[in-house]
C-alpha cells in the first residue's frame, strides 16, 4: 500500500494513529477535569467525589496507552521519530494522569477547608485561568505538532512559579490561617499542573525535533 | 615553544589516526560503466562494529569488497579513490592485495566451509597456505580460533568430521573461525546471518559484539534491528552515495537526514 507522497503505509502506522487518538482523548478528558477543579474553587462547589471518579478513569485510560505503546514496540521495533513519538506519548499520558491527580487534590482542599467565601480568591482565580490556558495550549501543541506553541507554554510557566513563590513567602505574615493555607496549597497544585503542561510541551518539541529541551 | 607545539600536534594527529582503522577517501567503484559507489569518505573506528545499511543495490557489498580489494577480482570492476588501512593506502602500487586480504578477513552471506575438508582442516586451511606446518601449533591456533568463534565446545570431539556436517549456524561460525585463524585485524561480514534461523543469528550477533574487543568489524546487513543491536556506528548508503554516518544510537533515535529516517522506519526499501 502506498500513500500519496509515495511512502508505504506501514502496519505500525495504524497503531500509531490509534495511540495518537487515545492521547488526544485522555488529554481532553484530563483538561476538563482540571477546569472543573479550578472552577469548583472559584464557585465554592465540592466536586471531590466526582473528580475522584474522573481521576480513576484517567488512570485506566493511561494504562491502555501504556499497553498499546508496549505492544507497538514489541511488534514493530520502531526507530527514530516513531520511537520518539511512542516514548513521548507515554510521557504525555503520564502528564495527563498527573493533571487529574492534582485536580483531585484541589477538590480535596475544598472538602477539608469547607466554606471559604470570606477568603480573597483573586490570586488563585488569576493563576487558575492562566494554568487552564497552559493546559489547553499543551494539548493543542501535541495535536498540531506545533513547536512554537510548545515554546509559548514554557514561557507561560514563569508567571505561575513566581506567583506561587510570592504567595509562599507572604504566607508567614498572614493572620488568616485557613485562607492562606488553602490558597498556598492550591497554588502549589496549580504550579505542579503548569509544570506538567510544560513537560508535555517539551515532549512535543522532542517528537518533532529529536532534541531534548534543556532548562 | 613552537617545536613543542608541533610535537604535540603530531601526537594529536597520531592519536586521532589511531582511533580509525580504515579510512576511505572519495572512494568510487564501477562495474563496467555502472557507477556503483560515489565518493564515499568515511572513517571506520578501531575495535568497534560499523554497520553498513541501505536498500538492495545501494552498494553496501561493493563497499566492503573495496575495503579488502575483492571488488577488483570481478572482471570489468574498477576502483578509484583511497582506502587507508592504518594510514596506508591499500590501493598503492607497492601493496600486495593478498597481504591486504590476510589483514582484512571476510565472511559471506552463505556459510561456505570447504565441503571436502574436516572441521579442523577448514580452520587450518589459511594457516597451511601461509606455511604453518607444525601440528601442535596448528592445533593451538585451530582451538583458539574455534573458541573465539564460540564453536569449540560444540565440535571439539568431531574435529575430523566434515565441515559440511554442521548446522547452518555452526557452519557460519566455522567460517568466522577460519577467518580468525590467520589473525586478521579487520573482519568484514557480508550479511552473515541472512541465511540463518533466528537462534543461530542471535549467536552470531553475540559473537560479533564479543569479537570487537580484538578486531575492527564492518558488517553489511539488511536487517535494521540487527544493525541497531550489534553496531556502534552505522553508515547508510543510498544509490551508491553515503547519506549519513553516525553513532548507531543517533542514527536509530534521531537521524539527521530525512532519507535515513524514512529508510530505517520502513517507509521505503
Amino acid at each position: 500500500m502506498v500513500e500519496g507522497d509515495g511512502y508505504l503505509v506501514r502496519l505500525m502506522d495504524l497503531g500509531l494513529e490509534r495511540l495518537k487518538k487515545m492521547i488526544m482523548d485522555i488529554g481532553e478528558y484530563s483538561a476538563k477535569t482540571v477546569f472543573l477543579a479550578i472552577d469548583s474553587y472559584s464557585q465554592g462547589e465540592d466536586l471531590m467525589d466526582h473528580l475522584y471518579i474522573r481521576s480513576n478513569e484517567i488512570r485506566k485510560m493511561y494504562d491502555e496507552v501504556n499497553e498499546l505503546a508496549v505492544e507497538l514496540i514489541a511488534r514493530y521495533q520502531p526507530v527514530a521519530s516513531d520511537l520518539r513519538f511512542i516514548k513521548s506519548c507515554l510521557e504525555i499520558g503520564y502528564g495527563f494522569l498527573r493533571f487529574s491527580r492534582y485536580a483531585f487534590d484541589i477538590s480535596q482542599v475544598l472538602r477539608i477547608f469547607g466554606e471559604m467565601t470570606s477568603c480573597d480568591k483573586s490570586n488563585v482565580i488569576r493563576v487558575g485561568e492562566h494554568v487552564k490556558e497552559m493546559v489547553k495550549k499543551s494539548i493543542e501543541a501535541f495535536v498540531n505538532r506545533d513547536i512554537n506553541l510548545a515554546k509559548k507554554v514554557k514561557e507561560m510557566d514563569v508567571f505561575v512559579d513566581k506567583t506561587y513563590l510570592d504567595a509562599l513567602k507572604m504566607a508567614s505574615n498572614s493572620k488568616n490561617v485557613k485562607c492562606t493555607i488553602s490558597e498556598v496549597l492550591i497554588l502549589r497544585y496549580l504550579e505542579r499542573i503548569a509544570d506538567h503542561a510544560t513537560y508535555i510541551a517539551d515532549s512535543v518539541t522532542y517528537i518533532i525535533s529529536g532534541e531534548r529541551v534543556t532548562n | 615553544m613552537i617545536g613543542k607545539k608541533s610535537v604535540s600536534v603530531e601526537k594529536e594527529i597520531d592519536r586521532i589516526r589511531s582511533l580509525y582503522k580504515i579510512e576511505t577517501e572519495n572512494l568510487n567503484a564501477w562495474f563496467g560503466n555502472k557507477h556503483v559507489l560515489k565518493d564515499i569518505s568515511l572513517k571506520i573506528r578501531v575495535n568497534a562494529v560499523t554497520a553498513v545499511i541501505g536498500p538492495s543495490g545501494c552498494g553496501k557489498s561493493t563497499f566492503i569488497r573495496c575495503l579488502n580489494r575483492m571488488h577488483e577480482l570481478v572482471p570489468s570492476a574498477r576502483v578509484e579513490g583511497k582506502v587507508l588501512l592504518d594510514g596506508v593506502n591499500i590501493y598503492s602500487r607497492e601493496i600486495d592485495p593478498v597481504l591486504v586480504r590476510r589483514r582484512i578477513g571476510m565472511v559471506f552471506q552463505k556459510p561456505n566451509p570447504f565441503p571436502m575438508m574436516s572441521i579442523f582442516d577448514n580452520v587450518a586451511a589459511g594457516l597451511k597456505l601461509n606455511g604453518v606446518r607444525d601440528r601442535k601449533r596448528l592445533y593451538e591456533i585451530v582451538k583458539r580460533s574455534l573458541e573465539q568463534a564460540w564453536l569449540w565446545d560444540e565440535v571439539k570431539n568431531d574435529l575430523d568430521k566434515s565441515g559440511a556436517s554442521l548446522s547452518g549456524g555452526q557452519q557460519q561460525r566455522l567460517c568466522i573461525a577460519r577467518a580468525l585463524a590467520v589473525e586478521p585485524e579487520v573482519l568484514l561480514l557480508d550479511e552473515p546471518t541472512s541465511a540463518l534461523d533466528p537462534i543461530a543469528a542471535s549467536k552470531i550477533e553475540q559473537l560479533i559484539v564479543s569479537l570487537k574487543k580484538n578486531y575492527t568489524i564492518v558488517i553489511v546487513t539488511h536487517n535494521m534491528q540487527q544493525a541497531a543491536r550489534v553496531s556502534d556506528y552505522t553508515a547508510f548508503l543510498y544509490l551508491g552515495k553515503l547519506i549519513e554516518y553516525d553513532e548507531t544510537s543517533r542514527i536509530f533515535s534521531n537521524p539527521k537526514e530525512e532519507l535515513t529516517e524514512n529508510y530505517i522506519a520502513g517507509r521505503f526499501g
